[in-house]
């Protein structure tokens, strides 16, 4: 076995003032050369466990036990040296590249600061040994990405950024902490094929941390599995779903759906009609502040069936949630139509009656449950809000008797009923925001990337929940995801969007199991699998993009579209 | 113990605590206490009448018969001082109330409604903040003439854009939030929206501004009275007290405007201290 270049022996780490620890015993090995995954859902200790390594714990926070860099225990190693040891032999890169980035910096800045400040070279030297590194994460035209900063570059791109300044020093082993979570799967597979050549061609260790096992799986060559803070077992990658013994893991390898969720009714008159959509947002441009409009949705249709279900599934910036929101009323299309039941819903309703009327019929499910539930309710309040807009005349009492209905509909407990959203987990909140939108019983349900932020376990208890409700009240389901895993079991219907446009749309079966765009088959093929290799497939994709944002922010213009 | 539990519910609790260990705290409440039943009671209190001449001798220094002094026409200061409470206290009160409530609904207005409404709005807005509020204070007393009124008014008015440009940004974040479309997907009235959910989300913003605004006034008014343009002598207002007391001053008898400008640093000084303590709070059951 070749040398150990990180090692954890029975490292416990305790909040202050916490009876308990929240990561408790946990030991790892990481030889040269090696990728080893840390796999576990959100709360289950991974990060703490790394950001003890790198130093970057929450002050008052206590470790235990042993962590050894490149053979060197920490704990005897003095401060000064410490800090030289972390800066060498450690590159660590994070999840969300944007908010580790300074945004008034350049990239040459960032690129050439660890250069300068640590490595002692000249300014120059640094910033051609920059250049050199961009170019080794297959990054093009180095010499202009130097001189932009970090709004002007994708996500893709900055994690490329971050991973290229990690290597500056040229150290054994990267921390890689959740990195491609917040990218959407093709743009996951370009960072995953970096760090694969990176791999090969350094040497490089890898601790690798994410919650998506399949992830894992596929780019690992072992995995430790983590939960409430320990780790529960090591398998190797390749014979994990053979090997694995523990509870805890076989419940995270059968997280998948239950198949065949879908049921649609043929042949009755669609619910929901949308033909030739078109939305533009005036955005401000790259250089020199003028305006500039971008297509975010372009002729875009579709009809839903009652008690059927449609998934929207493309990349962020793809105008998928904006094609939502139309529907909704929260924004208004520059051209088409949106009729539900007969009815011409193109523009938002005027005045509360009209909402009042609409909210019977559709209503929607957000991303984040946090931010879309009002911090100050309770659950309680919350749903006897929702219920009371449509039962204006009924008694406190009549009102609580529906909102307990509406929690034993969505699986939640009734003692949660007097928390606020704080002091609920993900899942509990996301159930909340589901019986909310269930409080009108409505024929319409939009689900805009509903799951997206869950743990996979999660992700599955929500799904199969879903499923159940429609089943249970024939509510036609709009799905917007870029999981086309969850919409495959979900929905009848897909429609693939990229940048505005279908690019394909038919019955699910059609679409993904015999792709004809070209795009499709890219989506599809970037899902990490078993025996997946990810590839660079399009280099010059996230070049010309100037910079995805997500849905509610403004995208920039591609070059050319000008008003 | 979990985040979730931590924050959940034991915030206000962990705030009494706090409250009951926190000896600024209670000081401050204790000298606010003490400010706003003076100036409720203080001129029934008064042992002398306050205008009276020569009840003392002249410049007199503190003593049994004349607690505080006497001023430079023999008046009795302590007198003065409590007669004087009312104005001295009330009329920032009154000018907190006015700009808080009016700035708020500009505010709220304005972001609402967006648009060429907001654009309007902001723009007149923008031209009352370039006045600076002592020359409308000016300007308001060459209006309606001298005394409380005119001041109270001007300065209610100079203190709407500070108010209303910090209630704009809060609320447009707030309404920018998705919890905000989900309420209106629901189907939750305009008026439901803005007052149970847009409203309170905005109080912390809004009581930190009003305290801090409660001191500011205070000053502006007793400035305004010191430059002779607010309430007129022979009042006891604080600030006409510390104008007048000017020529004593030089003479070597500090008394007539120490006392009453040791009382605008004290008052101010406390509803700050409250101000900031009751936002915390406010944000930390909030989070």
């Amino acid at each position: 076995m070749s040398a150990l270049v990180l090692e954890l022996d029975g490292v416990s780490i305790a909040a202050p003032g916490a009876d308990e620890p929240l990561v408790r015993g946990v030991s790892l090995q990481v030889a040269a050369g090696e990728v080893l995954g840390l796999v576990g859902e959100s709360g289950s200790g991974k990060t703490l466990s790394v950001r003890a390594v790198a130093g970057l714990l929450p002050a008052g926070f206590e470790t235990e036990g042993v962590i050894r860099i490149d053979g060197e225990d920490i704990a005897t190693l003095s401060a000064a040296r410490l800090v030289d040891v972390r800066a060498r032999r450690l590159g660590m890169v994070f999840q969300t590249p944007r908010a580790h980035l300074n945004p008034l910096r350049t990239i040459g800045d960032f690129m050439t600061e660890a250069l300068v400040t640590v490595g002692g070279e000249s300014r120059g030297a640094a910033e051609q040994r920059a250049m050199e590194l961009l170019a080794e994460v297959g990054i093009g035209d180095p010499e202009r990405r130097m001189r932009q900063r970090p709004g002007d570059l994708s996500g893709g791109l900055l994690q490329r950024v971050m991973i290229a300044a990690t290597l500056a020093m040229d150290p054994p082993i990267l921390l890689a902490d959740e990195i491609t979570t917040a990218l959407d799967v093709t743009t996951q597979e370009e960072v995953m094929a970096v760090l694969a050549d990176l791999r090969k061609s350094r040497n490089l260790a890898v601790l690798f941390i994410t919650h998506d096992l399949a992830l894992a799986s596929a780019v690992c060559d072992r995995i430790a599995v983590m939960q409430d803070g320990r780790i529960v077992e090591t398998l190797k990658a390749a014979t994990m779903r053979a090997d694995a013994c523990d509870p805890y893991t076989q419940r995270l390898l059968s997280a998948v759906l239950p198949a065949d969720l879908r049921t649609g009714e043929k042949g009755s008159d669609p619910v929901l009609v949308v033909e030739g959509l078109r939305k533009t947002f005036r955005v401000r441009a790259a250089r020199g502040g003028r305006r500039e409009s971008f297509v975010a949705v372009d002729d875009i249709g579709f009809s839903l069936s009652p008690g059927g279900s449609l998934g929207i599934v493309g990349e962020s910036g793809s105008g998928k949630s904006t094609t939502a929101r139309i529907i909704c009323g929260l924004e208004r299309p520059d051209a088409g139509s949106v009729s539900v039941k007969g009815e011409d819903w193109t523009l938002p309703a005027r005045g509360t009656a009209g909402r009042r009327r609409r909210a019977r019929i559709a209503q929607m499910v957000f991303q984040d449950p946090y931010l879309s539930l009002d911090r100050r309710q309770t659950v309680r309040q919350c749903l006897r809000e929702a219920v009371g807009v449509h039962r204006r005349s009924d008694s406190l009492a009549e009102l609580d008797a529906r909102v307990d209905e509406l929690l034993e509909a969505v699986r939640l407990d009734l003692a949660l009923a007097d928390r606020r959203p704080r002091s609920l987990s993900g899942g509990q909140r996301q159930r909340v925001a589901i019986a909310r939108a269930l409080a009108a019983d409505p024929e319409i349900l939009v689900l805009d990337e509903a799951v997206s932020a869950l743990d996979v376990t999660t992700q599955v208890e929500i799904l199969t929940l879903l499923d159940r409700i429609r089943r249970e009240t024939g509510v036609a389901l709009l799905m917007i995801s870029h999981d086309i895993a969850a919409v495959r079991r979900l929905c009848d219907y897909v429609v693939v969007m990229q940048a505005g446009r279908a690019v394909e749309q038919g019955p699910i079966a059609d679409v993904l199991d015999r792709p004809k765009a070209e795009y499709t088959r890219l989506l599809l093929d970037s899902i990490p699998h078993e025996g997946w290799v990810p590839q660079r497939r399009i280099p010059a994709r996230t070049q010309s993009l100037p910079s995805v944002a997500t849905s509610t922010t403004p995208v920039a213009v591609p070059p050319g579209r000008k008003r | 113990m979990s985040v979730g539990q931590l924050a959940g519910g034991r915030v206000p609790r962990a705030a009494r605590h706090a409250a009951r260990r926190d000896v600024l705290f209670i000081a401050a409440a204790a000298v606010m206490a003490v400010v706003v039943l003076v100036s409720l009671i203080g001129p029934f209190l008064a042992p002398y009448d306050p205008n009276q001449l020569y009840v003392g001798p002249v410049s007199g220094r503190p003593s049994a018969a004349h607690l505080l002094g006497t001023d430079d026409l023999g008046r009795d200061i302590l007198s003065r001082m409590l007669a004087g409470s009312p104005t001295s206290v009330f009329a920032p009160v009154v000018v907190v109330i006015l700009a808080t409530s009016l700035g708020s609904v500009v505010a709220v207005v304005s972001a609402w409604f967006g648009g060429w409404v907001d654009a309007v709005l902001t723009r007149i807005i923008e031209v009352i903040f370039a006045i600076p509020g002592l020359v409308l204070a000016v300007l308001a007393v060459s209006m309606f003439g001298k005394g409380v009124i005119a001041p109270v008014i001007a300065l209610s008015i100079a203190y709407l854009p500070v108010v209303s440009r910090l209630v704009r940004i809060g609320a447009r974040t707030e309404l920018g939030k998705p919890y905000m479309a989900a309420l209106r997907i629901q189907g939750v009235g305009s008026l439901a929206i803005c007052f149970r959910h847009l409203v309170p989300a905005l109080l912390p913003a809004i009581l930190a501004q009003a305290a801090i605004g409660f001191g500011y006034a205070m000053l502006d008014l007793a400035a305004i009275s010191f430059l002779g343009l607010g309430a007129q002598p022979p009042s006891s207002d604080w600030g006409v007290m510390i104008s007048s007391g000017q020529p004593s001053l030089l003479a070597g008898a500090p008394e007539q405007s120490v006392f009453p400008s040791l009382m605008v640093v004290l008052t101010v000084l406390a509803v700050n201290i409250l101000g900031a303590r009751v936002t915390e709070w406010a944000e930390a059951a909030d989070r």
